[in-house]
C-alpha cells in the first residue's frame, strides 16, 4: 500500500492502518452475532442470501446429504464394530425422556437388531430419513416442496397450498408435512405420525403424538443448517432440539440412484434355502 | 386382492365412455357382450379426432407437461384378451400399438417363458394345474419399473434441467436429467433404471437403460429383459390429455421392437368442496404387505429373475 516492506510506520500512519482492521473485526463480530441469532451459521461463514426462483422462493434445490453419524445415534457415541464414533446432533446432547420412556429407549437399544423398524426396511419417519447415509433431492414447486430420498425411494411432499394439516389423527410413516418460508428458511411442520418409527439405530423413539418442526436454512451455496424441534408429550418431558448440517453433493455425475431395501430383503428371503 | 384391478377396470370404462351414469364399481354381469375394453386401437381412433394442439410453454421454454396424470392402461394383460377370463380379466383390446396385431413379438423361446410364467401363476384360466406355482407378479412386492410405472399415473414436475415423475403408488419416483450426462456403468442394474430425457419439439423423449429385468410388464407374465432400452414419448395432445408411448428395444427377447401406447388424463384439481383433492397422500405399500409376502412365499412361488437367452 505505498510503503516499502520493512519500513517503520509513524504513529498516525499506524493508526490509519489499524483503523480499517478494527472496523473489519467489528463487522465480523457483528456478523457473528447476527448470524448466530438468525441462521446459527458457524462463525467462519459470512452471511448468505440464496438465489431466488422465479416464484420468489429461495432456491434450495439440488442433492443434499448429511456427513454426521446421527443415523447410528443422535447423541454423542463411541465406536464399535460397524459404528463410527461421533458427536451428536442433539442440542445439549440430552434427550429429555420421561422416566418410563427412558426404560423403553434402553430396551430398544439392547434389542435394536430385531426391534429397529429399519431392520424391516420400513419407511424411516422424520427426521430419521434426513440422517440416513444416502443422498436426497429437493425439488420446489410454487405450492409444494418435494424431497426425494434415495433410501427406499421415499417421497415427502411438503404442501404450501394454504391447506392446514387434515383432520386427524392419521397414522402415517412420514407424517403430514405443511411448509412455509420464514425469510430464507423453509419451515416444515409435521404431525400425523404412527408410533412404529424410531429416530436412530440407538433406539431413540417417539409416540403418535410426535410433532416435528424442521428448519432448512441455506448458509452458503453448499451448506444448509438443519434445525429440528421435537415435541411428544407422551414420551418427552419437554421439547428438544437437533442442529445439524446438510451438505450439497457437487460431484460431477451425482444423481439419485436407488436403495430398494425391502426388495433386497425379500429377494434374500425368497432365495435363501 | 381383486379389488384393485376391478377398480382399475371401472376407472377405464369411466374414462373412455363419457357415460357419466356408469357404475363406479365394475360388475362383470354389466360387461357388454362382445365388447372389448379400450386399448391402443381405441386410443388411436380417439387421437385421430383431436384437433391440432401445441403445448403451452414453461418459463424455461419447455412444453409444459406438468400436472397430476392418471394412468389408464391395464395392469392385467397388455396383449389382447380375446374373451372374458374372470372378473379381473374382462375382454380387452391390446395396449400394444405396434405390431398392429397387438401381440408382443417374443422370440419363440421367450414366448414359451411367458407362457410358463402364466401357467405358474396358478390361475385357473391359464393353468392346467393351479396347485403348481412358479412366480408371482413382482409388483406384489411393492416395486415398479419402466414402463409399468406409467399404468398408475404420476405427478410430472419440470425444472430447467430435470423432469421429475412422482407416483403416489408406493412412493416411486423417477428423476430424469435433461443434460444427457453419462450413465453409470452398464453393470449397474436398477429396478427403475437410469433415464435420460430431451425435448423433441413438443414431445418429451426419455431413454431408459440399466434396468434389472426383475419386473413384469403386467400381472399376466409378460416381461422384458434387463438389457432392454425403453424409449418413452410423452406429448400433450389436449389441455388435459397426454399421449404416452413406450417403445421397447430388446433384441435378446424379441424379434423386433414393440410399442405400448395409452392416454393419460389430468386428474381433478382441488376445489372448495375438497381442498385436498390434488394432494398426494402417503401410500406406504411394503409396510402393510408382510402377510401378503409371506403367503406368496408359503405358496411356493419363487423369486422372479429374468430368463437367460439360450446359447446360439
Amino acid at each position: 500500500m505505498g510503503t516499502t516492506p520493512g519500513t517503520r510506520l509513524t504513529q498516525p500512519q499506524r493508526f490509519r492502518r489499524v483503523l480499517p482492521i478494527v472496523f473489519l473485526m467489528a463487522c465480523v463480530a457483528g456478523v457473528f452475532v447476527t448470524s448466530l441469532a438468525y441462521a446459527q451459521a458457524p462463525a467462519n461463514m459470512p452471511p448468505y442470501t440464496p438465489p431466488k426462483l422465479a416464484s420468489g422462493q429461495p432456491d434450495i434445490q439440488g442433492i443434499w446429504q448429511v456427513l454426521d453419524t446421527a443415523a447410528w445415534d443422535l447423541q454423542d457415541h463411541g465406536a464399535s464394530l460397524g459404528v463410527p464414533a461421533g458427536r451428536g446432533v442433539v442440542v445439549g446432547n440430552e434427550i429429555p425422556y420421561k422416566p418410563e420412556a427412558l426404560a423403553k429407549k434402553k430396551e430398544n437399544a439392547a434389542k435394536h437388531a430385531t426391534l429397529d423398524p429399519e431392520s424391516k426396511c420400513y419407511l424411516s419417519g422424520v427426521p430419521r430419513i434426513t440422517f440416513m447415509p444416502f443422498p436426497f433431492q429437493i425439488v420446489q414447486q410454487n405450492d409444494k416442496v418435494n424431497i426425494l430420498y434415495e433410501y427406499n425411494h421415499t417421497i415427502r411432499q411438503i404442501y404450501m397450498n394454504g391447506n392446514p394439516h387434515p383432520e386427524g389423527h392419521i397414522d402415517w410413516w412420514m407424517g403430514d408435512s405443511r411448509g412455509r418460508w420464514e425469510g430464507n428458511t423453509l419451515v416444515v411442520d409435521s404431525v400425523d405420525f404412527g408410533e412404529e418409527t424410531w429416530f436412530d439405530r440407538a433406539g431413540n423413539y417417539h409416540s403418535d403424538e410426535l410433532h416435528v418442526v424442521e428448519r432448512y436454512t441455506p448458509i452458503s451455496p453448499y451448506h444448509m443448517r438443519y434445525d429440528v424441534t421435537i415435541e411428544d408429550p407422551k414420551v418427552f418431558a419437554r421439547p428438544w432440539n437437533i442442529s445439524a448440517t446438510l451438505y450439497r453433493r457437487i460431484d460431477a455425475n451425482v444423481e439419485l440412484l436407488e436403495y430398494e431395501c425391502y426388495a433386497y430383503q425379500l429377494e434374500d428371503q425368497f432365495t435363501r434355502k | 386382492m381383486y379389488l384393485r384391478p376391478m377398480i382399475g377396470a371401472a376407472c377405464l370404462v369411466l374414462a373412455f365412455t363419457s357415460a357419466a351414469a356408469a357404475q363406479a364399481i365394475f360388475n362383470p354381469k354389466d360387461w357388454p357382450e362382445g365388447k372389448f375394453g379400450p386399448g391402443a386401437k381405441a386410443w388411436a381412433a380417439e387421437r385421430e379426432k383431436l384437433p391440432p394442439f401445441t403445448a403451452p410453454r414453461t418459463a424455461d421454454g419447455q412444453p409444459n407437461l406438468q400436472g397430476r396424470w392418471g394412468g389408464t392402461w391395464s395392469g392385467d394383460d397388455i396383449e389382447l384378451i380375446p374373451t372374458f377370463l374372470d372378473v379381473t380379466t374382462p375382454p380387452w383390446e391390446s395396449w400394444v400399438s405396434d405390431p398392429a396385431d397387438g401381440k408382443l413379438p417374443y422370440k419363440d423361446w421367450a414366448r414359451a417363458e411367458r407362457d410358463a410364467h402364466r401357467e405358474g401363476l396358478g390361475r385357473e384360466v391359464w393353468s392346467k394345474d393351479p396347485s403348481k406355482h412358479l412366480y408371482y407378479d413382482p409388483q406384489a412386492y411393492c416395486m415398479k419399473s419402466v414402463p409399468r410405472y406409467s399404468q398408475r399415473g404420476y405427478e410430472l414436475v419440470q425444472t430447467k434441467d430435470t423432469v421429475i415423475m412422482m407416483l403416489n403408488w408406493g412412493h416411486i419416483y423417477r428423476v430424469i436429467p435433461l443434460d444427457n450426462r453419462p450413465r453409470p456403468a452398464s453393470d449397474v442394474r436398477l429396478w427403475i433404471g437410469t433415464a435420460r430425457g430431451h425435448f423433441d419439439g413438443d414431445t418429451l423423449v426419455i431413454e431408459t437403460t440399466n434396468l434389472n429385468g426383475k419386473m413384469w410388464l403386467d400381472s399376466a407374465g409378460n416381461f422384458i429383459g434387463p438389457n432392454a432400452k425403453v424409449t418413452e414419448r410423452i406429448r400433450l395432445v389436449a389441455p388435459n390429455m397426454l399421449d404416452y408411448s413406450a417403445t421397447v428395444d430388446d433384441p435378446e427377447m424379441f424379434t423386433r421392437p414393440f410399442t405400448l401406447r395409452a392416454p393419460q388424463r389430468r386428474q381433478r384439481a382441488a376445489d372448495a368442496k375438497d381442498p385436498y383433492a390434488a394432494e398426494s397422500w402417503e401410500h406406504a405399500c411394503h409396510e402393510g404387505n408382510g402377510e401378503h409376502e409371506q403367503q406368496i412365499l408359503h405358496l411356493g412361488f419363487k423369486w422372479y429373475l429374468p430368463p437367460t437367452p439360450p446359447a446360439k
